[in-house]
């Protein structure tokens, strides 16, 4: 057994067993600091290995890591809590057809239900019925309208539809029941019982053995039985189990069902112990995902065990932080899953078992235009057009401009490392955070220039995302993009949740606007055009400027050499290896360049604000900026312009706000439906659409004026294909 | 010392318990083209992906290139010493035009090299035009793999293992899979021609006939293990070639 482990695997089992054992001994002489918190953190652990479990399962039928898989346990908590308290069953969020009237007429003519009444209260168990038949039904949906066309798409639509998940159904809940937290009555007995003369609630333990049972179920499912021998070999090899008379997609969708009514029954048993708040599961996801990567995305029982551990060990670093006041107060705690998965990639080599499917779609086109005249008087007019809305239009369309640009900067950081290099990236907003923590450090702090602290906070974002990379060059497709979410929360949790010179004071974090050679340029300042009113053109302006200098540089890359070893390392890294491509380098390049980009919206969101915290900067925003990014066009720099429009309360916003109907609560929603429906449908993104619709358009007036050259109508078919 | 571009002693391959390839020794000398030929499951392409370094794990022995050890490098150090490779399964770069495809395989990219041409491209490359004229790739240069034809791809895929400055050998793997029996015959001219001109290739097939028609020297791999060598002519009457061969593809090759 051991003599089949690789060095690395055999140091970890050796270094694990003695750890464990020192334990034991430690537990034995001080069981206040060594055994309480290891029965404390079983009630969590239990929670991650609940979640760890349903991850493995949907993984084992279908080849998704189900980033939603905890947004999928918020929503049915919140349906179970809703059913309970109020009796009322939520509604999901739909567009009210007759808004876009209401809006424009300015006349109210029906509203859509939120909530169907089903009575006073409801007892438990119709509840709990009524709540998991609802996460059966998501299920089935996420499975068919979403994973069965996604079979043959490349990891990342996978990956961008189930964060379109995590966000329509998180965003569904904001809408629906707000952000606060929400309680309920417990389900299981709540009194405190007493193992080894250490108290603990009951509930816990109940939980605990429900996930016991729950995965050695999953495990002699999967094992023993016909179902689940079928779906382990369907995952592997779509074909041959077709082949052999099974139905692959049956299968699937079965599985999806019970990844995600498991994920409701955790959800609903957790409740009452802890309280669920919108994105209270989602954060433990983080945790489960390293758990099930432990697992190798395939072993219950390992992935089960691995959540425990998390769970303890999170309770434990607790205790010790209070402890020994020699452990530095720099989150460890909250970084720890990060680690965990960080050593998991190392220790497990090369990447995830990769599914065997039929064919590989192919990944949106890197389009790039040729620069001919017409394109720059194109080009021209976009920019006289976002000057007059930068500098002269009014006051919300400035502020949409100044948010549309930074927009642009962020989208551009992950067209090169996602589009161009294919490492899907979900660190990115972390990753400005460093940036804009760090601007107002050096520059606000200690008093630095800006020629000094600019390009300070920049490096600072750059070398963070360096270190964070390196676990990438040994991962690709979904376990990166589980990396990079860690190695975001790790940076958020060392960096910007705490109090300190480099963090937060008294909860936020403060910059003066930005100052050269004593000119100040900031959103507030003064400047000599527009109407004076804040905020002022000056600020729109450098970004304007700063915009399009990062627009044209990554054109500029597409083209060059880096450019193109970069779209070989994404078509085919062996095949770019054998080519003489330093993989490696080309990735670390591609980071270092994203990161330079991210930082650099940061510092110039720092700017933009003045006064900053933990959640501009959090995992959910650099979710949320994917999402835009791969909205807009993942692999072009008009794709990134696009997604700066639609960036949160931009351009593209605020011009809807005015105009059509406010979107403004519902962006997150509206956003996670339509990522979902482009990473199905259509994954080069608005961009991509848009040029195929002019190609099109040109193609066809093209012939009509050709035929009308040679005086001949232009023949029906032709014609026909527009 | 002999005049061999390549050569390996002893190599070896293991995967847990299988010895894919098993003690393998073989040279390529200059300006031939060798063949490897065996069954399907002979470890053929294991025996490529062991020399070109993509089995670092797996793999021990000794490979030789020009008489300087190279064993143990990774797979872009020895396509920059010039050892370089194609693919059974093509493993074209689909999103680039065919000159990019050989444009990002004609010259190592230093970060001063990058940077220099971020600030000053240079579009055209001497050694991408000539490879594209060698080929007759020409007219296709600005089209992208996924529109050509099966053949059109398979010579892609060799200009790209050509188009390196330092290209000393290429190993062929399987180039003529997939094709019919007339675009194999086409392409095995063009192979002939090439080394004619004096390039050196190692061409791994289980096509018989390519092979037979083609190689100036060939060997026979079966369950890893070297088990025949010679011209043409000897293989073409060795009981064991015959024997590994005959009713299992030896009929429609």
């Amino acid at each position: 057994m051991i003599a089949r482990l690789s060095p690395v695997e055999r140091i970890g089992t050796v270094a694990l067993s003695a750890l464990a054992l020192a334990w034991i001994v430690a537990a034995i002489a001080r069981r206040d600091i060594f055994f309480d918190p290891v029965l404390f953190g079983l009630g969590s652990g239990a929670i991650i290995a609940a979640l760890a479990i349903g991850l493995v399962v949907a993984f084992r039928a279908s080849g998704v890591i189900n980033f939603g898989h905890g947004a999928i346990a918020t929503y049915v908590t919140y349906v179970y809590v809703s059913l309970v308290g109020d009796g009322q069953y939520p509604v999901p969020p739909l567009p009210n057809p007759v808004a876009p009237i209401e809006g424009i007429a300015g006349i109210e003519i029906f509203d859509f239900p939120t909530f169907i009444d089903l009575g006073d209260s409801m007892g438990k168990a119709p509840a709990l019925v009524i709540a998991l038949a609802t996460a059966a039904v998501l299920g089935l949906v996420a499975h068919f309208a979403v994973f069965r066309p996604l079979r043959y798409a490349p990891v990342l639509a996978k990956v961008i539809a189930s964060v379109g998940i995590m966000l329509f159904l998180q965003a569904a809940v904001v809408l629906r029941f707000g952000a606060r937290a929400k309680a309920t009555e417990p389900i299981f007995p709540n009194e405190p019982v007493e193992i080894l003369g250490t108290r603990v609630g009951q509930d816990r333990l109940w939980v605990l053995g429900t996930v016991v049972v729950i995965t050695v179920a999953l495990w002699v499912l999967f094992r023993y039985t016909r179902f689940g021998i079928a779906t382990r070999a369907g995952a592997e090899n779509e074909r041959f189990t077709t082949l052999l008379g099974f139905n692959a997609d049956f299968q699937a969708g079965v599985s999806w069902v019970m990844a995600s009514v498991l994920a409701g029954l955790v959800g609903i048993l957790v409740a009452p112990i802890t309280g669920v708040t919108p994105n209270f599961f989602t954060v433990l996801l983080i945790s489960s995902l390293g758990a099930a990567l432990l697992g190798r995305m395939s072993s219950f029982v390992v992935a089960a065990a691995a959540g425990l551990m998390l769970g303890i060990v999170d309770q434990e670093l607790f205790r010790l932080e209070l402890e020994w006041s020699w452990i530095p107060d720099i989150g460890i705690r909250r970084a720890l899953p990060f680690v965990v998965i960080a050593l998991a990639m190392v220790a497990r080599g090369e990447s995830l078992p990769s599914r065997g499917a039929l064919t590989v779609e192919r990944l949106p086109e890197a389009y790039s235009p040729r620069i001919t005249r017409g394109r720059l008087i194109g080009y021209g007019a976009l920019i006289a057009v976002a000057f007059w809305l930068t500098v002269f239009a009014p006051f919300q369309y400035r502020g949409g401009m100044q948010n549309s640009m930074i927009g642009v900067i962020l989208a551009l950081s992950l067209v090169v490392v996602t589009g161009y290099v294919g490492q899907i990236s979900l660190m990115q907003m972390a990753l400005a955070g460093i940036g804009a923590f760090s601007v107002a450090s050096f520059g606000t702090q200690a008093g630095m220039p800006l020629f000094v602290s600019l390009p300070l906070a920049v490096a600072a974002g750059v070398g963070f995302g360096l270190i964070a990379a390196i676990p990438s060059l040994r991962t690709r497709g979904a376990s990166l993009a589980i990396v990079t979410l860690a190695s975001g929360l790790a940076m958020g949790e060392i960096f910007f949740s705490r109090p300190g010179w480099f963090g937060l004071d008294r909860g936020v974090k403060t910059t003066d606007p930005p100052t050269l050679f004593g000119l100040e340029f900031g959103p507030n300042s003064d400047f000599f055009l527009g109407d004076g009113k804040i905020p002022t053109g000056g600020y729109g302006l450098v970004l304007l400027v700063v915009g399009a200098l990062c627009c044209i540089s990554v054109m500029r890359l597409r083209r060059s050499r880096l450019g193109e070893q970069m779209l070989a390392v994404r078509a085919n890294e062996r095949a770019a290896a054998a080519a003489g491509v330093n993989v490696a380098a080309i990735k670390l390049s591609a980071f270092a360049i994203s990161s330079f980009f991210a930082a650099l919206g940061g510092a110039l969101i720092a700017f933009n604000l003045g006064t900053y915290g933990t959640n501009t900067f959090g995992i959910f925003a650099s979710l949320t900026v994917l999402a835009f990014a791969y909205l807009g066009g993942i692999s072009t720099v008009g794709g990134a312009i696009t997604a700066g429009t639609l960036f949160s309360e931009g351009i593209g916003i605020v011009v809807t706000n005015e105009w059509v109907i406010d979107v403004g609560p519902y962006t997150a929603y509206v956003a996670g439906f339509f990522l979902i429906g482009t990473a199905v449908y259509n994954n080069e993104g608005i961009d991509g659409f848009q040029r195929r619709q002019f190609h099109q358009l040109g193609g066809w007036l093209g012939r009509r004026w050709r035929a009308a050259r040679r005086g001949a109508a232009p023949r029906e078919p032709e014609g026909a294909d527009v | 010392m002999s005049d061999a571009v390549l050569a390996t002693h002893g190599l070896n391959v293991r995967f847990g318990g299988l010895l894919a390839v098993n003690d393998v020794s073989l040279e390529c000398r200059q300006g031939r083209l060798t063949g490897l030929i065996g069954p399907n499951g002979a470890g053929k392409t294991t025996f490529i992906d062991a020399v070109t370094g993509f089995l670092p794990n797996n793999a021990l022995g000794s490979v030789l290139l020009e008489g300087e050890e190279v064993f143990g490098r990774s797979p872009h150090q020895l396509s920059h010493a010039g050892l370089t490779r194609t693919w059974q399964t093509l493993e074209l770069f689909d999103d680039i035009t065919v000159r990019s495809n050989l444009d990002v395989a004609s010259r190592r990219l230093t970060l001063g090299a990058a940077l220099l041409d971020y600030f000053r491209p240079r579009h055209r490359e001497d050694r991408v035009e000539e490879v594209l004229d060698l080929l007759n790739l020409g007219g296709i240069a600005e089209r992208q793999p996924r529109e050509l034809s099966q053949g059109q791809r398979k010579l892609v895929g060799v200009g790209r293992a050509l188009v390196a400055e330092s290209s000393k050998i290429l190993l062929l793997d399987e180039p003529a899979a997939g094709l019919d029996k007339a675009e194999t015959e086409w392409f095995g001219a063009q192979l002939r021609g090439l080394v004619d001109q004096g390039y050196t290739m190692l061409l791994v097939d289980h096509d018989m006939g390519l092979v037979l028609n083609v190689c100036d020297y060939i060997h026979m791999l079966v369950f890893g293990q070297m088990t025949a060598s010679g011209t043409p002519e000897e293989m073409r009457n060795n009981p064991e070639v015959i024997a590994a061969y005959l009713g299992h593809s030896g009929g429609e090759a």
